[in-house]
């Protein structure tokens, strides 16, 4: 048990870390881009709309990263 | 094209992953035993290889290619960001730059505390820290190798562009005999991290069923457009920790 808890430990440290936005924005970010796509938006603006996803992902976790802590 | 696709970043992340093992086992070598220190490397080595020998052939042979892009451009995307906004906050003074010499230092120190080296037979805690070392920095790259090998349907290019950086960094640390801390890690990690996200973004798309504008064209459209975002972005935060520190110069002086 205590061994399975480790690998699991070590899996969820490896994919996820300290930064759990990282791991769930592109997650959430490609589940919304795979419901434009069914519903038969144009490929431009799904594509366009993944793209800023991904950066909204990416910025949110910088602001997360360096807002000062009280 | 694909070829070059597969190799690139599996050649540049592995450099950036292999310096780091290097400082590891250098400092491991030095300090304490070769031979056990060498050992471990190789049985880390033999692991990393098994792991994208059975990884990237089951995955290339067994998954559907749309389930595949899905699943492999997500795991690009999360490692690509978490890459990239590492190299972005380095870049803009946030976090400190990887300093090889330093980590080397400490290394050196922690390991002149362990419990001396046996007269004889293997030094159990040479061939240990060298093994995790080499294995935790290996399977980041293994992971890069196998995705864009198994995406690029090109395993065999990605394979060869990990082992010649292995070689080279190899090669470099055995003349050398010193950590390699001019290679200049955080710029290759802010490309590495481009590379992911824009691969990542492209193949995840197919795979949810956009079909891309322009087709592989795409990919610079990609490119450029992230690695303007990333400037701008590392720009932001350097402006924002710039006032933060005026406050805090000028608290210290007082």
């Amino acid at each position: 048990m205590r061994y399975l808890r480790s690998f699991g430990a070590f899996w969820y440290d490896f994919l996820v870390g300290d930064r759990p936005e990282l791991f769930l924005g592109p997650v959430v970010a490609l589940a919304l881009a795979w419901l434009l796509a069914t519903a038969r938006l144009p490929a431009g603006v799904v594509g366009a709309f993944l793209f800023a996803a991904v950066v909204a992902v990416g910025a949110t976790s910088l602001v997360l990263t360096t807002r000062p802590r009280t | 094209m694909q070829i070059v696709v597969a190799a690139a970043p599996a050649f540049v992340a592995s450099l950036v992953e292999f310096v780091e093992a290097l400082t590891i086992v250098l400092a491991v070598g030095v300090t304490r035993q070769w031979r056990s220190t060498l050992v471990g490397v190789a049985t880390a080595a033999v692991a990393l290889a098994v792991i994208v020998g059975v990884f990237g052939t089951a995955i290339v042979v067994l998954v559907p290619i749309a389930v595949l892009r899905v699943v492999v451009g997500g795991f690009l995307l999360i490692f690509g960001l978490q890459w990239l906004s590492k190299a972005i906050l380095r870049a803009a003074g946030a976090r400190a730059k990887h300093d090889e010499a330093a980590i080397f230092d400490r290394q050196v120190a922690r390991l002149r505390s362990e419990a001396p080296v046996p007269a004889s037979g293997m030094d159990w805690i040479s061939f240990t820290v060298a093994f995790k070392g080499v294995l935790l920095e290996g399977l980041e790259v293994a992971f890069i190798v196998v995705t864009f090998g198994a995406s690029a349907g090109q395993l065999g290019p990605a394979v060869l562009g990990a082992a010649v950086a292995g070689v080279i960094v190899l090669a470099v640390g055995a003349v050398l005999h010193q950590p390699l801390a001019r290679v200049p890690e955080n710029g290759l990690k802010f490309a590495v991290g481009l590379m992911l996200v824009t691969f990542g973004t492209f193949w995840a798309g197919e795979g949810v069923g956009i079909a891309w504008p322009g087709s592989d064209a795409v990919l610079l459209v990609l490119l450029a457009a992230y690695l303007v975002v990333s400037l701008a972005g590392t720009w932001a935060v350097r402006s924002q920790l710039v006032p933060a520190r005026i406050p805090a110069a000028a608290a210290a002086k007082e």
